[in-house]
């Protein structure tokens, strides 16, 4: 069978499609910002001697690293809201998802940045006279952020192509409007095709970003 | 909290989500099957191909790692049919969308382990008059596999985790089942939360044996340069 | 005496930098030939381009009387099959021993006679356990890289590229990677092959190896042949102004003869 491939009804519904494109990048920013903001607090606990904060950090890192981001965003949607003081919309539901399993990923990236640091460098800060406070700040977090960066924009790039899991819960964003259009306008290889190609557009050149980045880190060594 | 929590009425239908588990598992399985045979073939096409291969496998290989993969699973269950006139049910649009996606990700391990053993071993070969395939063949990819095991598993661990996918075009795995008992019991604090402590008991079992096999290889010197 | 090997106006660059700059040599059957000079005099380079690990920019290279490669309108063209053909007729030692990790001493030694040559298992085997012996380590024949010492290591590499039986032995700085202790294992073993007659291009710092084991050494600088002759001639009574430097440069420190007993 011969397809006549016809992306007339992908232009003409384009404004969906922008629609979607803007909440998904919605979604995405707001998930990265707090999942690496919050990130930073977690991974500070693991590092902690304190088991109160040490085991309960460690148990949510577990449990959301070690289980599929889809069956968390579905869990905060439809059992959630059961037993949830507020309102969980789709939206709310894919955040909670969302930025749970990157403050995760991201709290781990925190811990092996810093853990990647050379004792030697602690030991000459502190040979100098530092106090714990500045051995980090001047020394150790100088250093470690930069290894951290490509890993997090990695992140990120894992994180853009989760938001359309939120597709599943009926949020609009790119992959779930597709989807709706799809039905109507009956093109679901050109809509699919689109959206593929509009993902790969929109996060293939972080990624790129992300090899030039280790490449000269590397380089550096 | 006012919540009453019943866990017995969805522990009678736990039969369908262990059945639902074998299936999660099952994808997964053939989905490693022509994945890594797959990924190998990829990641030597893309280092030593002549350029009018190299580029078109390179761009493959991205376009499946920068997309989502949901995108793919809808493009092969809902397109792909119309487009060669063929039907495909979940199951085989399943299993081909994650062979070929776990394919482009194991194409970029093989290549990492390849382009991670020293240029001494290349050396050592070639001044014995080896050609490029007995080099690869007898010296690299041995070593070069020993190296990836631990990127290999956690690679695995991934596609597992993706799989929970193929419940959005219908096919029964653990989390389509799990919907399906939420749907009939009403239950579906109990149920959704007992599915993801099923996919956690099982994906942190496989974490932790790859943790340990990584600790192992650090010790006797054998891990890959991340 | 029958010519081994022959290099004519041999060139080499890399980009804009040319490290060899015409170089001629002749080596007889049973020479043992030493290439002294600083580093980035292009002695090394020219190691490998007698196998090929480099391809030579210009110039021309004859093993047992027959041209490498075929000209081609003006310019010479390598073809890979036929390079792989002279490596396993040219035996190279490599400064950092580039053993096979995932293979035993003994695999090592056998895996070039099996896989290159296409020996029977059995007969790969046997020439393995024989050149293992001659190395003196026969008795390490199972032990993987990783458990031998540096010095054993090497040599276990020189008996992997002997098992080729090659017409020719190319060492480059075999013995700069390894601890001084365990230098003279290794430089032994090299004086054992020059005494029995193995043809031998030996890039190396050791000067009183070069001394003592050397038919001819050639002294290079800037890509070229500054000096060359007999080792007395050449380290005792150097000609050049670059050569005398050199060799002062190798006296500045210098260890009475040890009294021993």
């Amino acid at each position: 069978m011969e397809h006549q491939w016809d992306f007339s009804a992908v232009l003409a519904n384009k404004t969906l499609l922008l629609i979607g494109l803007q909440n998904t990048v919605v979604l995405g920013a707001l998930c990265l910002l707090l999942g690496l903001f919050f990130g930073m607090f977690v991974g500070a606990a693991r590092y902690s001697r304190n088991p109160l904060f040490y085991w309960p950090a460690t148990a949510f890192v577990e449990v959301f690293r070690n289980t599929p981001v889809l069956v968390q965003i579905i869990w905060f949607y439809f059992a959630f809201p059961i037993v949830s003081p507020f309102e969980i919309d789709a939206f709310t539901a894919a955040a909670l998802g969302l930025t749970l399993n990157t403050i995760a990923f991201s709290s781990e990236i925190y811990r092996a940045g810093i853990q990647s640091i050379h004792a030697g460098q602690w030991e000459a800060a502190k040979a100098l006279g530092m106090g714990y406070v500045d051995q980090m700040r001047r020394v150790i977090l100088p250093q470690a952020v930069k290894r951290m960066i490509p890993a997090f924009m990695n992140r990120a790039v894992e994180l853009m192509k989760m938001t359309s899991l939120a597709s599943v819960i009926a949020y609009g964003e790119l992959m779930h409007q597709a989807k709706t259009v799809s039905t109507i306008a009956f093109n679901p290889i050109e809509m699919y095709t689109a959206v593929a190609l509009i993902f790969f557009v929109m996060i293939y050149p972080a990624t790129v970003a992300v090899r030039r980045l280790e490449g000269r880190l590397a380089a550096k060594g | 909290m006012g919540y009453e929590w019943d866990f017995a009425i969805v522990l009678r239908d736990a039969d369908l989500l262990l059945l639902g588990l074998l299936n999660t598992l099952k994808v997964t399985g053939l989905a490693l099957l022509f994945g890594v045979p797959l990924g190998l073939l990829l990641a030597l096409l893309r280092l030593y191909g002549a350029w009018p291969v190299r580029l078109p496998v390179g761009l493959v290989i991205e376009f499946l790692r920068t997309t989502p993969p949901i995108a793919q699973l809808f493009w092969f269950f809902f397109a792909l049919p119309i487009l060669v006139g063929v039907e495909i049910d979940p199951f085989r649009a399943s299993v081909l969308t994650f062979s070929l996606q776990s394919s482009a990700f194991f194409a970029e391990v093989f290549r990492g382990g390849i382009v991670s053993i020293e240029k001494g071993q290349w050396e050592a070969a070639k001044a014995l008059g080896m050609d490029r395939r007995q080099t690869l063949a007898r010296v690299i990819l041995p070593q070069a596999v020993k190296r990836m095991v631990p990127a290999f598993l956690e690679r695995a661990i991934e596609l597992m985790k993706t799989t929970t996918l193929v419940s959005t075009i219908s096919y029964a795995d653990l989390l389509y089942q799990a919907n399906n008992i939420a749907q009939s019991t009403y239950r579906a604090l109990e149920v959704f939360t007992i599915a993801a402590a099923l996919y956690f008991v099982v994906i942190f079992a496989c974490s932790i044996g790859v943790r340990r096999l990584e600790r192992h290889m650090a010790r006797t010197g054998e891990t890959t340069a991340h | 005496m029958t010519e081994v090997l022959r290099i004519e106006n041999l060139h080499k660059s890399f980009g804009d930098l040319a490290v060899l700059a015409g170089i001629d040599l002749a080596v007889d059957k049973g020479e043992t030939i030493v290439v002294i000079g600083a580093s980035g005099s292009g002695k090394s380079t020219l190691l490998r381009c007698v196998n090929f690990m480099e391809i030579p920019t210009a110039g021309r290279i004859y093993l047992q009387g027959q041209a490498v490669g075929q000209e081609k309108a003006g310019r010479i063209v390598y073809a890979e099959k036929e390079l792989a053909a002279l490596r396993a007729r040219v035996g190279m030692v490599f400064q950092h021993f580039n053993l096979f990790p995932h293979m035993t001493a003994i695999e090592n030694v056998m895996e070039g006679p099996r896989t290159v040559l296409r020996l029977a298992a059995e007969e790969s085997r046997a020439r393995a356990d024989e050149y293992l012996d001659k190395v003196g380590l026969g008795w390490k024949a199972d032990a993987y890289p990783a458990q031998l010492s540096g010095g054993q290591q090497q040599r276990v590499a020189i008996a992997r590229a002997l098992a080729m039986e090659p017409q020719i032995m190319l060492f480059d700085e075999a013995t700069s990677a390894l601890d001084p202790e365990l230098v003279g294992e290794v430089l032994e073993t090299m004086k054992e092959l020059a005494d029995e007659g193995m043809t031998m291009l030996i890039v190396t710092h050791e000067l009183g190896f070069a001394y003592t084991v050397a038919d001819r050494v050639l002294f290079l600088s800037a890509g070229k042949v500054l000096e060359q002759g007999e080792p007395e001639q050449v380290l005792t009574h150097p000609q050049e102004e670059g050569t005398k430097n050199f060799l002062r440069g190798h006296g500045t420190f210098r260890l009475p003869a040890p009294q021993l007993d």
